[in-house]
């Protein structure tokens, strides 16, 4: 290693002095740049010498000073909002120039495209990206957010409403199946691959623009692991000129979206009463009305005055030779749900220095570190034990604390003595246990009680250092090193608990988890750039290596330990000197390391921006491969033409400009597990020891898990993307883009037939398709006094399974199963992945006669013959005389087919308007937020109106304790709600105050806003939210749209100002 | 000369980054082994051999093995339990609704086929593990009886079974067809055959109590020419087990009968006299309910436990761990073997403790409670793992896979039937009546009533019935009332998931082409 960097800097020092010529004498040019709408200089403005990368920016006054080379011809002046502009440079004296409001800037923007950035106007991908001028001042805390809604192309649906959870994204639909995490999208932070759910430590604040890469060709520079797509996020720099110091700040309250509406305490009990007599059972409650309104589970886990902050300040400027970018942030977010428990902490630092010693280097470092610290309310979206999916299933008749033990005697735990510290609050009253509803159904407060205090922590330090070699013109050697190095873990305490006769915990724990991580790579590009005669050519060679893996942990655990509380517990053993050795138990696991090493090429080439052309391939070797399969190659070209600058195209109004895209490019994936797939592992333990003669001691044994299977491969996405890029009537901008997928080689764990003897290995085995179509539509235009600006997309894609498993129907991944339905998805080969799987009903029997002349195809037998009027009528699909399992069918689709958002700015004078709102459909949702394995189990009021002899019209079959009619406890559409919806994320209104009044104060920019974040969504659904991203919670499956019971999302009103001096 | 330079070092950086790349792909495996790098000392060879005696002892994580499987399916016993889907491979045994899709078929084929290939791979490796000659020998020895023991498994439950002689490769694991019977009986012979001499006479059974020896392997094989009725060499084969003078003296491998039945099941009589193939059970393997199939306690002294279970009178009534009562005789069966010497043994009378107030048991929650428990494996209390896990799956009982009184009776059955002398002067009348004297009863005359008779009283809850009934031809007419159907539950039909794209075929009997 160390030899290789020692070579590598003697080739660098090789270059450089080959390479190195003195270059022409320069002299010192002066101007300044101004508006040509209201005079106003402009600072910040970037100054250019046309074909270099000589530049500078001006300073607040608008002033600048470059030193330019004396063979430079012309000045390229650009700022945002503003047309850029070029001028000649005199021979003499200085230059005024004046911008003009742009309408349409987006073919003068630069995005960044892995290893360089390119102009717009010459992309041939299909890259979508978003401006820090789109995020400033929005109160988003993550970055996936930040992306919802911005751009066509992304499916994002937030798993939790808990502060700081993260959302789920998938790029252009599911591209594999197998590990959930094989369809998160590539994250790669100023160069640094950060992996999934890694992304959580940014500072929103800090990011000056995001690409998404979603064309293969467009991705396939980041080759093996780009085939979910790549998301290239690049953090904001200094700009040389005046000291600028920005601040960012807000804070407002929160509130759940949505409260369920739920029986209360006498519905409550009438619904049982009526479920009871209806099977024939003795009451349970004579005298419903007597139990009037009951506890209200949901208002007393929530708060609706849950505290949101965020502070933010940068510092920016520097000078020819150096330039820095350095931030603090904090926020401080409180949960809407069980408050107590659920918080979200981060700090933020960050600096980004570039320094200039001499014209042909330059170096610099981006370093962002982060601390957190957060605690939620545990499992967010599953219905064993949460907080959120007790407070749905309770009974509301129990109450939450005891205040009249006699009154309410029957809500104290059974053998009070022994456990009445462990279930009172601190005024020493009662927590009430419910006798009707219990399993992991546990009085919510007495949850958070017995959770207060336990969080977990992260530190990231994430960042790389660089140089910038230009030797001669139009060749820069860059090299970078970066590295993710990420520390974390959790502090818990569980004391002694009664929940109820089957949930308590007798014995106390305290629990501490460390781990930690260090991921590096190191990349050295080469990148040389020549304009012949209207030919633009970029050719870019390099070489990364990438070291990544799991994390190294360790967990302790005390058990019974003196402490009652987290704050007393302590793991000083010289506190606890009488703790028993076998009380304090620890583990440790290490992770595999995985390691790529890789060397890419890419042409970039265009004639007069005119013909466009990106051809690239990159090969790629993984650790995760053995023999000859290790390395991968991942070739891909693009085109694009733009018609409108051929002199044959008509001149006109209405069509400004025109580019039309076409790419083709492959990407892979070597994310498998287990470690070491292609390679026979001799396992140890488990099912392979035994025991011999009489004392009893028990012998280790080992054996292959699995034979070797050297020809392990890559799974392989081919991607084609068609598209335009077109610019309407000075004010529209266009995009359209079509593209098919298909992704071969999935790796899949088979059931092997038990003969082999052998454990199941993984296999390139399932092929899948995803076709989609995508629209981004801008408009923005200055009408007087009033700037409109309109930004809206929309994404349709359908994902199918062409090949599953050897000769299978049908394909079982990571698919979700309920309660006692069991499993209710599948994918079908041809169809989605993870459709809804269950069985279809007819309607309600509404006489005994419907039911006996239900029949199978004898015309004799009764297909359901335990039903009873109100009972669900079930498809008898298979024509046959029985309904069972196989009369199951696809009957719905998780994955919203079309996502869509919009945004509207709108500026007068001094004041702003944003309206930002997002949407998806097309989906099918899940509600799940009844425990059906509980009977007693509380109901939505919807369930005050099912059928009854005396209510034939409903909707809802009807409810009959123990359920013999299976109408619930059978999986059928019933469940199966609209997942249509559209969601107003924000409106906010600012006003900035006139500069002349703020000079005086020794701001630059007082801006004061006032925001709502949720302020609506407009759907059919009946839960919380209609927006349910893939559970991390285990036994969940990769799946969206199965609802039981998410913590609601938070409506948020917030005030904040930006000050910038 | 310039130029010549740069392409010298452009060549240079070039293969020092191409030559690197794949030697650093190569990451620590973290402590794993593979096939290559394992398997290269004496102590991993034993490792390796471990693994294929625990396939050799090996019941399911769903708690239930061979014996119990043949105990419910012999009419005798109920499933039990605590409804009519508890441990539902039993209870399909009971009702004979098994099928390829439900049933404890997938337990009996994966069993032997692990066994089979982790067999398979150590003697494929076993060359390179520097073992001494006569370890080795005695190693492959071992493997060869055990894949005997896997393939007369597989060949008499299911018929029609793919024959492996070595590891199957990853390419022709899809192109498999089964071979037929007769094959793979004659490959299992040849295995047991070639072990036998290599086997110890006896082992040490306080280090090495349960490793097979040439009694062990010339039960197995004994009893499986019994099976395909190779009557001759039956006899001949168990009479070196058996010894030259049955129930007089012990045998040149030390068999003898033990001279009390109740013995027979007391856990810490491992390895007694009469044992001769014995999967071993401990204590001390800290087995959980993640993953009860890696226990090396036995399961079934837990499931054969009354449910809640609790002694009134300390002094009298025994000390039974409480289990989930499964595996209970029937009424029918207690009354007919009530008198017999070995009742007392073998059932436990648990309605009469109750009647007694001795103590107390859940009835109601036992699925079909017959109040007759199986006495021989039923967990005790004062055997209870002193492990800080899970105490139920860690009883130290072991299970008779093949004991003397079993060899004794194969004997004399063998004989009779290859036509030798069964009058009082013949071997076949001592050695059957050896088994009777053991218990107290008077000697009877040979015959294949008699037979029948005494290893249905002599094996009760011991896992032999079925088998016998299947082979005696009397499992329709005995197990008629159950739902046996003739013709088709003689055999188990080949799990659905060994068909599924495989080139296998599922036997005739179960309405398939093999």
């Amino acid at each position: 290693m160390k030899a290789k960097l020692l070579l590598h800097l003697r080739a660098l020092l090789f270059f450089q002095i080959l390479f190195f010529t003195a270059t022409a004498q320069n002299r010192t040019l002066t101007g300044t740049v101004s508006s040509k709408a209201n005079g106003q200089s402009l600072g910040g403005a970037t100054v250019s010498v046309k074909g270099t990368k000589i530049a500078t920016t001006t300073d607040n006054s608008g002033n600048f000073t470059l030193s330019i080379p004396a063979n430079a011809r012309a000045l390229v002046v650009s700022y945002i909002g503003m047309t850029n502009q070029e001028i000649s440079i005199p021979a003499s004296g200085s230059v005024s120039v004046q911008l003009e409001q742009s309408t349409v800037s987006k073919l003068d923007e630069v995005v960044v495209v892995g290893y360089g950035t390119q102009k717009k106007s010459v992309v041939t991908g299909s890259i979508s990206s978003v401006r820090a001028a789109d995020l400033e001042e929005q109160p988003v805390v993550r970055v996936e957010q930040s992306l919802q809604g911005r751009t066509s192309g992304l499916t994002i649906a937030s798993q939790s409403g808990q502060p700081g959870a993260a959302a789920t994204v998938r790029l252009r639909g599911f591209t594999t199946f197998g590990t959930v995490g094989k369809n998160d999208p590539l994250w790669v932070i100023d160069g640094v691959i950060v992996d999934a759910g890694g992304i959580g430590y940014l500072n929103q604040d800090d990011i000056e623009s995001i690409e998404v890469l979603k064309d293969g060709a467009s991705a396939a520079i980041y080759g093996t692991r780009a085939a979910a797509g790549v998301i290239l996020i690049t953090t904001k720099k200094g700009r040389p000129g005046q000291l600028r110091i920005n601040y960012n700040g807000w804070y407002g309250t929160q509130e759940p979206m949505k409260k369920l509406s739920l029986a209360n305490a006498s519905q409550y009990a009438l619904l049982r009463d009526s479920a009871l007599s209806a099977a024939g059972k003795p009451l349970a409650f004579p005298n419903p009305a007597s139990y009037g309104a009951g506890t209200d589970w949901q208002k007393a886990i929530f708060n609706y005055s849950a505290p949101k902050t965020n502070h933010e300040i940068s510092i920016s400027g520097g000078s020819d030779k150096s330039t820095f970018f350095t931030s603090f942030g904090y926020t401080n977010l409180t949960g809407v749900v069980a408050s107590d428990i659920s918080k979200y902490q981060r700090m933020n630092y960050r600096i980004n220095t570039n320094f200039k010693p001499a014209k042909f280097i330059s170096f610099g470092e981006n370093l962002g570190f982060e601390h957190g610290k957060s605690s939620g309310v545990g499992e967010t979206n599953r219905e064993f034990g949460g907080v959120v999916s007790s407070a749905i299933n309770l009974d509301p008749i129990t109450p939450g604390i005891v205040n009249d033990t006699v009154k309410y005697a029957a809500f104290i735990p059974v053998n009070p003595a022994q456990w009445s510290a462990a279930t009172k609050t601190g005024s020493g009253q009662y927590y009430g246990i419910s006798p009707y509803v219990g399993q992991e159904m546990k009085n919510p407060l007495q949850y958070i009680q017995n959770h207060l205090g336990n969080y977990n922590w992260d530190n990231n330090l994430v960042g790389n250092a660089y140089v910038d070699i230009s030797p001669i013109k139009g060749l820069v050697i860059h090299s970078t090193f970066g590295t993710k190095m990420a520390w974390y873990g959790y502090e818990s305490f569980t004391p002694v608990a009664y929940y109820n006769t089957s949930t308590s915990i007798n014995q106390s724990n305290v629990t501490r988890n460390d781990a930690w991580l260090i991921n590096w790579n190191i990349e050295n590009t080469i990148s040389y750039n020549r304009t012949l005669g209207g030919h633009n050519v970029t050719l870019l060679g390099g070489w990364g290596e990438y070291k990544d893996g799991n994390a190294r942990t360790a967990t302790v655990v005390y058990n019974n330990t003196p402490a009652t509380t987290f704050d007393q517990a302590t793991f000083n053993t010289t506190v606890y000197n009488a703790l028993p050795a076998d009380r304090q138990n620890s583990n440790a696991t290490d992770g595999t390391d995985h390691r790529v090493n890789s060397l890419f090429g890419r042409l970039q080439y265009n004639y007069q921006e005119k013909y466009l052309l990106q051809a690239l391939v990159r090969r790629d070797g993984s650790s995760r491969f053995g023999g000859n399969k290790k390395f991968g190659y991942y070739p891909s070209v693009s085109v694009g033409w733009v018609p409108t600058l051929e002199n044959f195209f008509p001149q006109n109004d209405v069509l400004n400009n025109l580019k039309i895209r076409a790419s083709y490019g492959v990407t892979g994936q070597d994310l498998i597990t287990p470690d070491f797939a292609f390679i026979p592992v001799v396992g140890a333990g488990g099912q392979r020891n035994y025991s011999f003669g009489t004392a009893g001691n028990v012998n280790i044994g080992y054996a292959p898990n699995a034979p070797a299977n050297p020809i392990l491969a890559w799974e392989q996405t081919k991607s084609t993307d068609v598209g335009f890029d077109a610019i309407l009537f000075n004010a529209l901008t266009f995009s359209f883009d079509a593209y098919q997928k298909t992704t071969t080689g999935i790796l899949e764990n088979p059931v092997l037939p038990g003969y082999a003897g052998y454990g199941s290995f993984a296999q390139n085995l399932g092929e899948m398709q995803n076709k989609g179509l995508e629209f981004e539509l801008g408009y923005k235009r200055k009408i007087g006094e009033l700037t409109l600006g309109v930004n809206g997309n929309v994404s349709f894609y359908r994902n199918k399974l062409t090949k599953g498993l050897l000769g299978q129907a049908y394909l079982d991944d990571n698919s979700a199963t309920f309660q006692n339905l069991g499993g209710i998805a599948r994918t079908q080969i041809g169809g989605p992945y993870n459709q809804f799987y269950g069985y279809k009903y007819l309607g309600i029997f509404q006489t005994q006669a419907e039911v006996d002349g239900y029949v199978g195809k004898d015309g004799a037998t009764k297909l359901q013959p335990k039903a009873r009027p109100g009972d669900l009528k079930i498809a008898n699909l298979q024509n046959d005389n029985t309904i069972d399992a196989n009369d199951r069918t696809y009957i719905g689709n998780p994955n919203p087919t079309v996502s869509y958002g919009l945004t509207i700015n709108l500026a007068y004078k001094n004041f702003d308007f944003v309206a930002f709102g997002s949407g998806s459909g097309g989906n099918q949702i899940f509600q799940g937020l009844r425990r059906l394995d509980i009977g007693t189990a509380n109901y939505l009021t919807k369930y005050l109106n099912a059928w009854t002899p005396t209510n034939t019209g409903s909707k809802l079959p009807r409810i009959i304790d123990g359920d013999p009619g299976q109408s619930y406890s059978r999986f059928t559409d019933l469940y199966l709600e609209s997942g249509n919806y559209f969601k107003m994320r924000t409106i906010q209104i600012g006003y900035t105050l006139p500069k002349s009044m703020t000079t005086k104060w020794g701001c630059q920019r007082l801006r004061a806003y006032f925001l709502v974040e949720n302020p609506f969504t407009i759907t059919k659904y009946d839960g919380f939210d209609p927006e349910i991203g893939i559970s991390p919670d285990a036994g969940a499956g990769s799946m969206f749209g199965v609802d039981r019971g998410t913590y609601v999302p938070a409506r948020s009103f917030l005030f904040g100002v930006n000050v910038g001096f | 000369m310039k130029k010549n330079l740069v392409y010298i070092a452009a060549i240079a950086l070039g293969t020092q980054l191409l030559g690197s790349c794949k030697k650093e792909l190569e990451v620590n495996s973290q402590g794993r082994q593979t096939t290559d790098t394992y398997y290269k000392t004496p102590a991993q060879a034993f490792t390796a051999l471990v693994a294929v005696y625990d396939r050799f002892g090996f019941q399911t994580g769903g708690l239930y093995d061979k014996l119990a499987i043949n105990d419910v399916a012999g009419g005798d016993q109920v499933a039990g339990g605590g409804s009519a889907t508890d441990i539902n491979d039993l209870q399909v045994m009971q009702t004979w609704t098994l099928s390829s899709t439900s049933g404890p078929e997938s337990y009996i084929w994966n069993r032997s086929y692990t066994g089979i290939y982790r067999a398979n791979v150590l003697l494929a490796q076993i060359d390179g593990c520097g073992l001494d000659a006569a370890t080795k020998t005695r190693y492959i020895a071992e493997l060869k009886a055990m894949r005997g023991a896997f393939y007369f498994d597989l060949v008499w439950y299911f018929k029609n079974v793919p024959l492996l002689k070595g590891i199957l490769p990853v390419d022709s694991l899809y192109s498999v067809v089964q071979a037929p019977p007769a094959d793979v009986y004659a490959y299992a012979e040849a295995d047991l055959l070639a072990a036998i001499p290599n086997l110890p006479q006896t082992v040490s059974i306080g280090s090495e109590g349960g490793r097979l020896t040439q009694g062990g392997a010339k039960a197995i094989l004994g009893k499986m020419y019994l099976f395909e009725k190779k009557w001759q060499q039956a006899a001949d084969m168990l009479k070196d087990v058996n010894g030259p003078n049955p129930g007089v003296a012990a045998s040149s491998y030390g068999y003898s009968l033990l001279p009390k039945f109740s013995d027979l099941w007391k856990p810490s009589n491992k390895f007694n006299s009469e044992s001769v193939v014995e999967f071993v059970h401990t204590s001390t393997s800290n087995g959980g309910w993640s993953d009860a199939g890696a226990s090396e306690g036995n399961l079934i002294c837990i499931i054969s436990g009354p449910r809640g279970y609790s002694v009134v009178k300390d002094s009298v009534a025994p000390d039974y761990y409480s289990g989930y009562s499964f595996l209970m005789f029937t009424k029918d069966f207690a009354t007919a073997m009530y008198g017999d010497p070995r009742y007392g043994a073998t059932v436990a009378n648990m309605d009469s403790l109750v009647a007694t107030n001795h103590a107390k048991y859940n009835a109601a929650a036992a699925y079909g409670n017959t109040g007759f428990y199986l006495n021989k494996y039923m967990g005790h209390a004062a055997d209870v793992a002193s492990v800080s896990g899970t105490k139920e799956l860690n009883f130290p009982q072991d299970e008779y896979e093949i004991r003397l009184a079993d060899t004794y009776l194969m004997e004399a059955e063998a004989l009779m039937n290859a036509g030798a002398d069964v009058s009082s002067a013949g071997r076949a009348y001592q050695l059957f009546n050896a088994v009777r004297n053991r218990v107290g009863l008077a000697p009877t005359t040979v015959t294949q009533a008699n037979i029948e008779h005494e290893r249905w009283m002599e094996f009760a809850g011991e896992g032999q019935r079925f088998p016998d009934l299947v082979r005696w031809g009397k499992a329709a007419t005995v197990l008629a009332s159950r739902g046996f159907v003739a013709g088709r539950n003689e055999i188990f039909p080949v799990p659905q998931t060994e068909l599924n794209n495989t080139k296998l075929e599922q036997s005739k009997e179960w309405g398939g082409t093999k």
